[in-house]
């Protein structure tokens, strides 16, 4: 592997990984305030990514102007998926698990009937072709999605910390108990992080499908990078979800570069296997913000 | 059990035995519900792994392995008995090792470690094209023997395996129920209810808990064996198909966690309601019995449908 493809490979992974930290927050925050593990999270960014697509299909717009209509279309499952999580049984992690394992497949099902299996792809004119910039190529629609996706995760780095509804949501994540206690409306910032992390998955959707093709199995691959990277960073931690989301992409472009594509599936299960056993105390323990 | 269920179970049991001569040895419906008696072998299997205390999300990878050994051992020119056995083996021997190394983690991180494997498998399936045939996989597996000594009707192609897949069915059931009654039975139940406790008395956890994952790892994998012998190729997304991993949670949790028929009676309702009455009408649909049994499963029963039947307790042998 030469210097320049190693460079080649790192730029574009820390592009890509920008979209993973996007893509990770919306898992990431609803284990914070639910202690559940939502492995519906990649069908709903897949579900996301098939509006978008249908509503590009439909109008031709830019890509970028469909964002917020596919981040707003997921509010009304966010109320859903709410009411479901707040009826889990103990233990939490296990029995929400079972319950986004059973969301995941009626998801998958649904998109297969509405769109039938078919490989999709937002492949606009206006994403394609390549930057120079020191001797690095880079490609256009991978830059538009990093600085899209860096956007939206500033936006809400500046919404949890600075406004008051942001940090409610900060306090029960860190303790439910402790939050309720101080007087924090905790059932109001839970529906408020459904919210929000949904809107992410719709947004985080219409960004992916200009990326790679969707078809209606492929949010299983997405849950687990959210998992691996929410391993890696902790909840609720917005810096280093970043860090590690750059981290996963380069690493990603690096199999790939070094392997060639068909072994990034196996790398992938193969990270989190190894996180989980490495951190094997448990997701939730011991984080703080 | 009470007597109703074991009457139940009978009917069920004799209505299986006589299904071949009925359809007039149709290969279609032998298929589907050969299938589905593997399924409930399987969910029979994950059903006692979770009686140990862990819950699986990844048995495609026993199923799998089972399959994949058992189909390179009889394509090496092993007989094909010889061959499931071999895989039901590695189907053990790779549920002991992920049990092994991940013997730290519990409950929820236990069922992603065993979703991961399940996709680590799959991955090595479809990249090791030397020895898996890589995403093509291996064809040409010969059928199972017809036995001499009974009509050749009922062990010939699908009345074979159907024959075969029911006895399995039965075989693993009653080694789960001798479990239930036994030390191992108890020793497992120990290990579910209160870890800590239980090696305080002296049962030590980890041991109990290997076993569970090997045992449930052979059973799946001699099913995995079976299956391939029965479709006669191996594919990575046929055996370590994710279908593998969620159809046994589904039917265990929706049978009734931790009892000793209800798996097995969920599978074959399960399967047969989505493979025949929605499959050929709303082909795209036709998982939703598995996703709804899943969602209502969790919210409204959970002690599974045995909690529905009055007098009975899930947990109770």
């Amino acid at each position: 592997m030469s210097l320049n493809t190693l460079a080649q490979a790192l730029v574009s992974g820390a592009l890509l990984g920008c979209f993973y930290t996007l893509m990770a927050l919306a898992f990431s925050m609803i284990l914070g305030v639910t202690r559940a593990l939502n492995l519906s999270h990649g069908d709903l960014i897949i579900l996301g990514g098939y509006l978008g697509y249908w509503l590009w299909s439909g109008s031709g717009l830019h890509p970028l102007f469909l964002v917020p209509v596919a981040g707003a279309a997921l509010l009304p499952l966010a109320l859903l998926w709410h009411w479901l999580f707040h009826r889990l049984p103990e233990p939490r992690e296990l029995s929400s698990l079972v319950l986004t394992f059973g969301l995941s497949l009626l998801l998958q099902n649904i998109m297969l009937a509405l769109w039938r299996g078919e490989y999709r792809l937002i492949a606009s004119e206006s994403l394609t072709g390549s930057l120079a910039l020191a001797g690095l190529r880079l490609n256009q629609g991978r830059l538009v999605v990093a600085a899209a996706a860096l956007a939206v995760v500033g936006a809400l780095y500046l919404g949890l910390t600075r406004t008051r509804w942001g940090r409610a949501i900060r306090a029960t994540s860190l303790d439910r108990e402790a939050a309720a206690l101080l007087g924090i409306n905790v059932d109001e910032a839970t529906r408020t992080t459904f919210l929000l992390a949904f809107c992410l998955s719709g947004v985080a959707g219409v960004l992916f499908a200009t990326l790679h093709y969707l078809y209606p199995a492929g949010g299983i691959e997405l849950t687990l990078l959210a998992i691996v990277l929410t391993i890696w960073a902790g909840v609720g931690r917005l810096r280093s979800v970043l860090v590690a989301g750059i981290l996963l992409g380069v690493v990603e472009a690096l199999t790939v570069a070094w392997s060639g594509p068909r072994w990034r599936e196996l790398v992938v299960s193969l990270m989190l296997l190894a996180s989980l056993l490495a951190r094997s105390g448990g997701l939730a323990r011991g984080w703080s913000h | 059990m009470g007597r109703r269920g074991w009457i139940g179970a009978g009917l069920v049991a004799a209505a299986l035995l006589v299904l071949p001569p009925l359809t007039g040895f149709h290969p279609y419906y032998l298929y589907l519900v050969s299938t589905a008696l593997l399924f409930g072998t399987v969910a029979t299997s994950w059903n006692l792994l979770a009686y140990a205390g862990q819950i699986s999300f990844g048995h495609a990878a026993f199923f799998g392995l089972g399959g994949y050994g058992a189909a390179l051992a009889s394509l090496g020119g092993l007989s094909p008995w010889v061959a499931i056995a071999l895989g039901g083996a590695v189907g053990a021997v790779g549920a002991a090792g992920i049990s092994l190394a991940s013997a730290r983690l519990r409950g929820a991180y236990l069922a992603l470690a065993t979703l991961a494997y399940a996709e680590i498998w799959r991955g090595i399936a479809h990249n090791w094209t030397a020895v898996s045939g890589g995403g093509a996989g291996l064809i040409g597996i010969p059928p199972l023997p017809t036995l001499a000594w009974l009509p050749v009707d009922f062990t010939r192609g699908r009345a074979g395996s159907y024959y075969l897949s029911l006895a399995f069915l039965v075989v693993v059931i009653a080694v789960f129920g001798g479990i239930l009654r036994s030390r191992v039975g108890l020793a497992f139940a120990a290990v579910r209810e209160e870890e800590e406790r239980a090696s305080l008395l002296g049962v030590r956890a980890l041991p109990w808990k290997v076993l569970a994952f090997a045992l449930s790892g052979l059973f799946s994998g001699l099913a995995g064996g079976l299956y391939v012998h029965m479709v006669r190729v191996v594919e990575p997304d046929l055996v370590f198909n994710r279908y593998f991993s969620i159809l046994p949670l589904v039917m265990a949790t929706f049978g009734g966690l931790h009892t000793l028929l209800g798996p097995a009676m969920a599978a074959l309702g399960l399967y047969l309601v989505s493979e025949l009455l929605l499959h050929p009408y709303v082909p795209a649909f036709h998982q939703l019995p598995y996703a709804l049994a899943l969602i209502a499963v969790v919210l409204y029963l959970p002690g599974g449908l045995a909690g529905l039947l009055p007098g009975k307790r899930s947990g109770a042998a």
